[in-house]
């Protein structure tokens, strides 16, 4: 049974402890937040404890894994402090917001020994996985163009931090890199980022990009982020091969729509819904997998290396908005 | 009467156009001329009208317009012909294959005082239409970015050879979007960056192409030109537009209004199209334009500036970088 402490106890936090309470293997033993409520609140329904200073959290000798879901500027900090104590780290995308703090992150965890995994998450969405699954078994052919969009509202926060560009890197940084890592998963090294984005105006809660990448193996993918959609979260897909096509968007794939009639009779309309099964969870597949590379003593199923490339295209992407000019990536 | 004829009948549009005409009755269909023989000769017979061995004879009929459908190279040749016969011209998009040949047919039509119009039948889209006004409403705030695309399949034969298309899928499928967005906004295009490559198809044209455009007004667009629709692709292919302002976003997907449809007859699924025919629209405005003295709604030199982004598009794939329009 491993003892799990999750630092940032914020939407993505709760999300992570309830996948680590009903796996079988790990258990919420601490809950640190900057926030004394926030952090007491969480630790209160899986009975663990509550902190809000790290170095005392990580003397507890008791605890296996840090799982890190605070803003992307604490990152840095919780992961080297971490593993210098020799916990498994787990960290949410992005992993950093530079590339510097990114290596020396992946670093840190090499030398101390523990495994560290970086939550893009995408790569366990079964609509994501399945395409990747249909791209290797040549089904649309080699792959030429390839269009993927995602995002909604401009993400609530505590500390508003989103709105600030540098702390989050806006909707390039912080959204697209879930795309930009499944499409170097599934089609290979970028060479080349254009981009066009909105970044500037964050602090008035918008920002909108749409970012052009080319492969090594030559294909070319168009990536939409926003931040501007006031209709819901949209995500979709579209990879157009030399032998066929495969589409998606989660709209049209969502099994459940409902509407409720208003007060005055008019339509109260609630999201489209896509349940899965408990153990299909994305959350939950990937946390098992960490679990089992932390048990087997096995590779990070997301390494740091993985996470700083997929880092690499977002800072790619945000050179050439503030530039105006193409990219080159090079390894 | 409205006396039209038809030159060349090397590209499909020139079909739809045709039956375009017939249907409208201040128009006398006078005849149909093409160097391929049997081209023009079937083309004359569907349209119950004449066929004419020689462009020259037919110009001589005394017409007040002729619509221009030859290959995309030939459209100076053809507009030079017609002008000397001082004809009024519709003119199939893209304007022309390079820039110096619109501004002479351009130049030319200018001199000999006939009226060019460039065949953009997208803005008779009544969707396309009613959501321009949505945008120009100001209901969205600031305009500040455009997702775009206008997806095809790969068409084939002379679209496929450059020295007759000027390229392929950019040439051929970025006009009509760059001329909405101008349309739209009033913006005009000042840098295109482009990734191309042929990518499902084996030939010596692109079959895919993506471009993003900067406009004067600081509003960005991407626009994917790809030939990139399966063969199994239930439609030919899209005219899509996602306007993103600052009050909201607003999206026109010009060919959806279908019924879907199964069939077992040749285990097929496929699109059957129930939306308005743009085509009628574009035909009748310009048969309102011979009738009156008025400008065409879409003149010559909108379509040079649509053709230019696309030839930056080109200079931006050739240079690997963003290139001024």
């Amino acid at each position: 049974m491993f003892n799990v402490a999750v630092i940032g106890a914020g939407m993505m936090g709760s999300l992570h402890a309830g996948h680590y309470d009903a796996l079988p293997d790990s258990r919420v033993a601490a809950v640190l937040d900057v926030r004394p409520d926030a952090a007491r609140a969480l630790a209160e329904v899986y009975s663990a404890t509550a902190y809000g200073d790290i170095e005392e959290m990580l003397a507890d000798g008791s605890i296996d894994i840090v799982s890190i879901t605070t803003p992307t500027p604490y990152h840095k900090e919780c992961v080297l402090k971490a593993a210098a104590a020799g916990k498994h780290v787990f960290c949410e995308k992005p992993i950093a917001t530079t590339l510097e703090d990114g290596l020396e992150m992946t670093e840190a965890c090499r030398r101390a020994g523990v495994v560290f995994m970086v939550g893009h998450v995408l790569r366990y969405f079964p609509e994501y996985a399945s395409a990747k699954r249909l791209i290797e078994d040549g089904a649309v052919g080699k792959v030429g163009m390839v269009r993927t969009s995602r995002g909604g509202s401009f993400p609530q926060s505590a500390g508003d931090w989103y709105a600030d560009k540098v702390k989050s890197g806006g909707v390039t940084m912080d959204t697209l890199i879930h795309d930009f890592d499944w499409l170097r998963w599934s089609l290979g090294e970028v060479v080349r980022v254009y981009g066009k984005g909105l970044l500037e105006r964050a602090a008035e809660h918008k920002d909108y990009a749409l970012i052009t990448l080319r492969f090594a193996s030559g294909a070319v993918a168009h990536v939409e982020g926003t931040w501007m959609r006031p209709d819901g979260f949209k995500t979709s897909l579209e990879i157009a091969g030399s032998k066929g096509l495969i589409a998606f968007n989660n709209e049209d794939s969502a099994p459940i729509k409902l509407a409720f009639a208003g007060s005055d009779g008019a339509g109260v309309e609630a999201v489209p819904q896509s349940p899965l099964s408990a153990e299909d969870d994305p959350y939950r597949l990937e946390l098992a997998d960490f679990l089992t590379a932390i048990k087997s003593g096995g590779e990070s199923p997301i390494s740091g290396a993985d996470a700083v490339e997929a880092l690499k295209i977002s800072l790619a992407a945000l050179e050439s908005i503030t530039t105006g000019q193409p990219v080159e990536i090079r390894r | 009467m409205i006396r039209v004829g038809m030159m060349s009948f090397a590209h499909m549009h020139a079909g739809s156009y045709a039956a375009c005409l017939g249907q409208l009755p201040q128009v006398e269909l006078v005849g149909v001329a093409d160097e391929d023989e049997a081209r023009g000769r079937a083309a004359a017979g569907t349209n119950n009208t004449d066929y004419y061995d020689s462009y020259d004879n037919l110009l001589k009929q005394n017409l007040d317009g002729v619509v221009i459908c030859s290959e995309n190279s030939r459209h100076l040749e053809m507009t030079g012909m017609a002008a000397a016969a001082g004809v009024d011209i519709l003119c199939e998009k893209p304007i022309s294959t390079n820039a110096a040949d619109a501004r002479e047919m351009i130049d030319i039509c200018r001199s000999a005082k006939v009226r060019l119009q460039t065949a953009f039948p997208c803005r008779f889209s009544p969707a396309v239409a009613q959501v321009r006004e949505v945008v120009r409403g100001g209901r969205l705030g600031e305009v500040v970015a455009v997702k775009a695309t206008n997806h095809g399949r790969m068409p084939g034969g002379w679209f496929v050879e450059p020295q007759f298309s000027g390229g392929g899928a950019i040439i051929d499928h970025t006009v009509h979007v760059a001329d909405l967005l101008r349309w739209y906004t009033g913006a005009e295009a000042v840098e295109v960056y482009a990734e191309s490559g042929t990518m499902f198809n084996d030939m010596n044209a692109e079959d895919a192409g993506l471009l993003t455009i900067s406009y004067d007004n600081g509003m960005f667009a991407t626009l994917d030109t790809s030939w990139s629709r399966p063969k199994s692709f239930p439609t030919w292919g899209d005219v899509y537009m996602e306007f993103v302002g600052t009050g909201g976003v607003a999206s026109v997907d010009a060919f959806v209004q279908r019924l879907d449809l199964y069939s077992d007859e040749n285990m097929t699924y496929g699109w059957s199209g129930w939306g308005s025919n743009i085509d009628i629209g574009l035909i009748r405005d310009w048969v309102d334009c011979l009738s009156s003295d008025r400008e065409p709604s879409i003149t010559g030199e909108d379509g040079l500036r649509a053709l230019e982004v696309a030839l930056a598009a080109y200079r931006s794939v050739g240079s690997g970088k963003p290139e001024p329009v």
